[in-house]
């Protein structure tokens, strides 16, 4: 069930650039992914561990939240490099060429505003619950067993600074392909044509259902 | 002036006195002075004293047991056995404590200016099944309590187990907890009153510290009687909480008998045991806070002399 | 600039910035980000109005910083995962090609057999998955290539899939049904317990637009005929494991033996997944299988986080400007009867839903319409007797639960934001099948009729939603 993506390469700077990117966002995404199933493991221990020996993880729920940031932010660039964002293609899936181009590149660039602004803010958020003076650097901490909350807090600016670069890069590659008018930049998700659609159609699934 | 106020939940009993001062102060400068009250909508609850702190909001109300990095210094109001046992008491060591230039000075960092407490009564547990009248029936109990008061549960052999405030009640119905420590009104609200068998009336290990603050700049830039408005409705706001809260306990009065709920009195000597075991807990919270940098000794003992004094008052 | 924004009044600007996320998302930018994106501009005009530029400009970004970690990190979330999870672990232990073959076997040779199926498919999975996004995810792998296969609809392939996907959210376990039961503090089993019987008259009902559709339109794809007795029966084996999953996810909340039950309703969720993942290693699953199958939830897991955190920031806009407030102060205000006000709360919340996720819609609306109807049913200590709705506070608010959970499942099927139709066209267009987002919102909207029915059945006999929890 691995998403084949529709991202070409080339051996140009930027497909270079989109590679390397695309390396530390897949591992971060497997990490949110291990983080998944540490959270099922955590609350199987919490379960049999209160249920036979009296004794459940001590602050579960406070533990659980921090888990929590992991998985949130550290797929959020590798869904954007994959195109796993959801939005309307509508519009979008009637245009071609240049206009094509020209419309992704719009939809980037408020991506990158709003995603500007957000790394500040919740960069912001992390400083407020940091301090280099305080006892584990703490000045925010969980209810129950009062962890420090600045580990998770600053999961956030980091995934979304890696996003940003991400969104920089599909940028550029949308702006090369607006500037030569070419069909199928690459480092940019592409949509697929019909035609390919179809004749991959029949090997992918059978392909699936050797898996099962 | 217009303020906007973060509250959260709903408009209950723990929330009365905000809207008692919204209403005093507005009548007081013939509503040029008013309140937006938001419960919830401007941000989360653990989040209040960062929305102060960035200009967001003009007051708010958060407890100090949420996040006791973000305050260390009131976090002595939520020490466990502290003595403190009527809302009165509650009042007086709160606003003693808030009117520290240490205190000050750390609420100071999130540009927030400490207005009024809301008094929260003794924390008392709920539980299902036999009743457990004594410390030693407290071995192996699954407990909601978190904090202070968990760990002096533990210290008599009690097991803190984790688990939600809104998810209390299932977790006592399903008997994933034995037994959980609030407030009566959260006792109420949350319901977890409704499936208890039995309550401690005197156990009151401890409780929560709530205060409302304002933005310092916000109070700053007020006119002199937009000013004065404000701190002059306070102590009339704090009265209307306390006669309504008395409201609420005969209520509960009710509630407990109309529910066959047993009433259960844990005998002094043990709880002067239990408040033995709370001694190094206080010991470890002024030695921690010391090392700070915070007068922790000094707010300590401030509790104690006003706790003496106001009794002595009465 | 600052008189510019001084003659605005801030309701007005939160209108139009509405009309401009609805502009935003129609050329295709990504919903979270046009949410984020909006709700910022809205949060920067507000401030600026009361602090000047520079000043609101630092405060509404250090605003909007807040939201993404704050509303990330609430405990009743932590669910979304385990039950995406539990989805794809399924479909790698083969259970869901297992449950899909048995119902093609028994139910195949009905009109429309394989949109039978698909719906009955559907529903023996929702009793192991909570999440709908990942129901309908993981059979546009199975049954849409099947479907297809036999020269089915494609439109109506794509629109049984992403209806049939829904029904995960009123069969227990259900995330949302716990995040209806955690905002407005009611019992989480029981709501659980509730959603059971609606869950299943929704299955019947799509099976039967399915038969009625199949023999009113031509094309819509051939029933499957010439299974044996003897092929059937084989196909059960394979389908019991799900049994004994949900076996374990009820006996776990609702067993009470001398200590108490098991697990809470949360717990009990990450308890199905861990069974299902010995489940799938049993039946051979190698590293690189359970590898794809955590990429693939970490990946749709931020997708949902990102759209939650997105669209919170544009909800804490409306906070600021005041929507919620002025929608309960008219609801409250109206004089007419109880039914007719909560059939508009119900029309509202089919609008919104055009444009909100589930959740999102849930968390914004519910602290504004849940007080509203207990008060419209006669506060929170009405006798069934003295009530609007025949029924006690508690009871309406489980009826009203089930009611808004169908309702925003509802939403999930239409157009423009419809997350199971998008999250069904990216699977296909992933399986480089030729489904559009278009297609499949055109094959959807049969069953929102469908699901209109359903919910005045709900409104017309809230005996079907209370009737199991008060059992316990
Ligand atoms: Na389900
Ligand atoms: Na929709």
């Amino acid at each position: 069930m691995s998403s084949s993506s529709a991202v070409l390469t080339d051996d140009s700077t930027l497909s270079r650039l989109d590679r390397a990117l695309l390396k530390l966002e897949s591992s971060l995404n497997l990490v949110g992914g291990i983080v998944i199933f540490l959270l099922v493991l955590m609350a199987v221990w919490n379960v049999f561990g209160r249920k036979i020996f009296n004794a459940p993880v001590p602050g579960y729920v406070d533990w659980t939240e921090q888990l929590m940031a992991l998985f949130a932010f550290l797929g959020l660039a590798y869904c954007q490099r994959e195109g796993g964002h959801i939005r309307m293609d509508i519009v979008v899936s009637r245009l071609h060429g240049r206009i094509l181009w020209f419309a992704e590149w719009i939809s980037i660039l408020f991506m990158l505003i709003v995603t500007t602004a957000l790394v500040y803010g919740t960069w912001f958020h992390f400083q407020r619950s940091f301090d280099l003076n305080a006892p584990n650097f703490s000045r925010d901490s969980s209810i129950d067993i009062s962890l420090p909350l600045w580990p998770a807090k600053l999961i956030v600016p980091v995934a979304l600074a890696i996003l940003w670069l991400r969104l920089v890069l599909q940028l550029w590659g949308y702006w090369r392909a607006l500037r030569t008018g070419e069909d199928k930049p690459v480092a940019v998700p592409l949509p697929d044509d019909p035609m390919s659609q179809a004749t991959r159609e029949a090997r992918t699934v059978s392909g699936r259902e050797d898996d099962t | 002036t217009e303020w906007n106020v973060s509250l959260w939940g709903q408009r209950r009993a723990f929330t009365e006195h905000v809207h008692h001062l919204a209403d005093a102060v507005a009548e007081a400068t013939g509503g040029e002075f008013t309140m937006n009250i938001s419960y919830g909508g401007l941000s989360d609850n653990r989040e209040n004293l960062d929305g102060i702190s960035i200009g967001a909001f003009e007051m708010a109300q958060f407890c100090a047991g949420y996040h006791r990095d973000k305050n260390p210094s009131i976090t002595v109001l939520e020490l466990p056995f502290l003595g403190v046992s009527t809302l009165e008491e509650e009042v007086a060591v709160s606003h003693a404590v808030y009117n520290h230039p240490a205190t000050q000075a750390d609420l100071g960092r999130w540009n927030a200016r400490l207005l009024m407490t809301s008094p929260m009564p003794q924390y008392n547990l709920v539980g299902t099944g036999e009743p457990r009248d004594s410390l030693a029936e407290f071995e192996g109990m699954r407990v909601r309590a978190t904090g202070g008061i968990g760990e002096l549960m533990e210290s008599v052999g009690a097991v803190p187990t984790s688990v939600t405030s809104s998810e209390a009640y299932n977790a006592m119905e399903g008997g994933v907890v034995d037994t959980v420590a609030f407030a009566q009104h959260a006792h109420l609200s949350f319901r977890t009153i409704d499936i208890a068998d039995w309550w401690t009336e005197n156990l009151n290990p401890g409780t929560v510290n709530c205060p409302i603050v304002v933005n310092t700049d916000a109070y700053d830039a007020l006119p002199e009687d937009h000013r004065a408005a404000l701190d002059a409705a306070v102590d009339g706001a704090i009265q209307h909480y306390l006669d309504n809260y008395a409201e609420l306990l005969q209520r509960w009065d009710a509630v407990l008998e109309e529910r066959g709920v047993e009433r259960i009195t844990i005998p002094d000597e043990e709880l002067s045991s239990l408040a033995e075991n709370a001694a190094p807990i206080h010991a470890a919270w002024i030695e921690q806070m010391s090392s700070q940098g915070l007068p922790a000794q000094e707010l300590y003992d401030l509790v104690q002399t006003t706790l003496a004094e106001h009794r002595a008052g009465n | 600039m600052r008189a510019l924004l001084d003659g605005v009044d801030i309701f007005t600007v939160s209108l139009w910035l509405s009309a401009l996320l609805l502009v935003l998302v129609l050329i295709g930018v990504r919903v979270a980000f046009a949410a984020a994106f909006v709700g910022m501009l809205g949060l920067c005009i507000y401030f600026m109005q009361r602090q000047g530029f520079d000043r609101g400009l630092v405060t509404a970004i250090k605003l909007a910083g807040q939201v993404p970690h704050s509303k990330s990190t609430g405990y009743a979330l932590s669910l979304i995962p385990t039950f995406i999870l539990i989805g794809y672990l399924a479909y790698y232990a083969g259970l869901t090609r297992a449950l899909f073959e048995a119902a093609k076997r028994w139910v195949g040779w009905l009109p429309g057999g394989l949109g039978v199926a698909t719906v009955f498919a559907t529903a023996g999975f929702a009793a192991v998955s909570g999440a709908s996004v990942a129901t309908s995810a993981v059979f546009a792998r199975i049954a849409i290539p099947e479907m297809l296969k036999m020269n089915y609809d494609k439109a109506f392939a794509a629109g049984v899939v992403a209806a049939g996907g829904t029904l995960a959210s009123l069969i227990p376990p259900s995330a949302i049904l716990v995040i209806y039961a955690i905002i407005v503090e009611q019992s989480v089993g029981k709501l659980l317990l509730a959603g059971f019987i609606p869950g299943m008259v929704s299955a019947l009902i799509y099976a039967g637009l399915v038969i009625g559709l199949a023999k009113t339109r031509k094309n819509l794809g051939p029933p499957v005929t010439g299974f044996t007795w003897g092929e059937r029966f084989a196909s059960l084996p394979g389908a019991i494991p799900i049994l004994f999953v949900v076996f374990i996810i009820i006996f776990s909340i609702y067993y009470r033996g001398e200590d108490g039950a098991w697990a809470t309703p949360t717990e009990a969720g990450a308890l199905g997944a861990f069974v299902v993942l010995i489940m799938a290693l049993w039946k051979g699953m190698k590293w690189g299988q359970l590898r794809s199958a955590l990429m693939e939830a970490a990946k749709l897991t931020a997708m949902i986080f990102a759209m939650i955190w997105g669209v919170l920031i544009y909800v804490r806009f409306l906070g600021f400007a005041q929507l919620p407030d002025q929608f309960a102060a008219f609801i409250s205000g109206l004089e007419m009867s109880p039914y007719l006000v909560l059939l508009m709360i119900l029309g509202a919340y089919v609008i919104l839903g055009m444009f909100m996720d589930a959740i999102g819609m849930l968390i914004l609306t519910l602290p504004v319409t849940f007080p509203a109807i207990i008060a419209l049913n006669g506060g929170p200590d009405v006798t069934r007797e003295m009530s609007a709705f025949g029924m006690t506070s508690e009871e309406c608010a489980i009826w009203f639960g089930i009611i808004v959970v169908k309702m925003a499942e509802l939403c999930l099927i239409t157009p423009p934001i419809g997350l199971n139709c998008f999250v069904v066209a990216g699977v296909a267009q992933d399986s480089k099948l030729p489904i559009s987002v278009q297609d499949v919102f055109r094959g959807a909207t049969p069953f929102f009729g469908a699901d209109v029915a359903t919910v005045a059945v709900l409104i017309a006999f809230p005996g079907i939603v209370l009737w199991l929890p008060s059992l316990v």
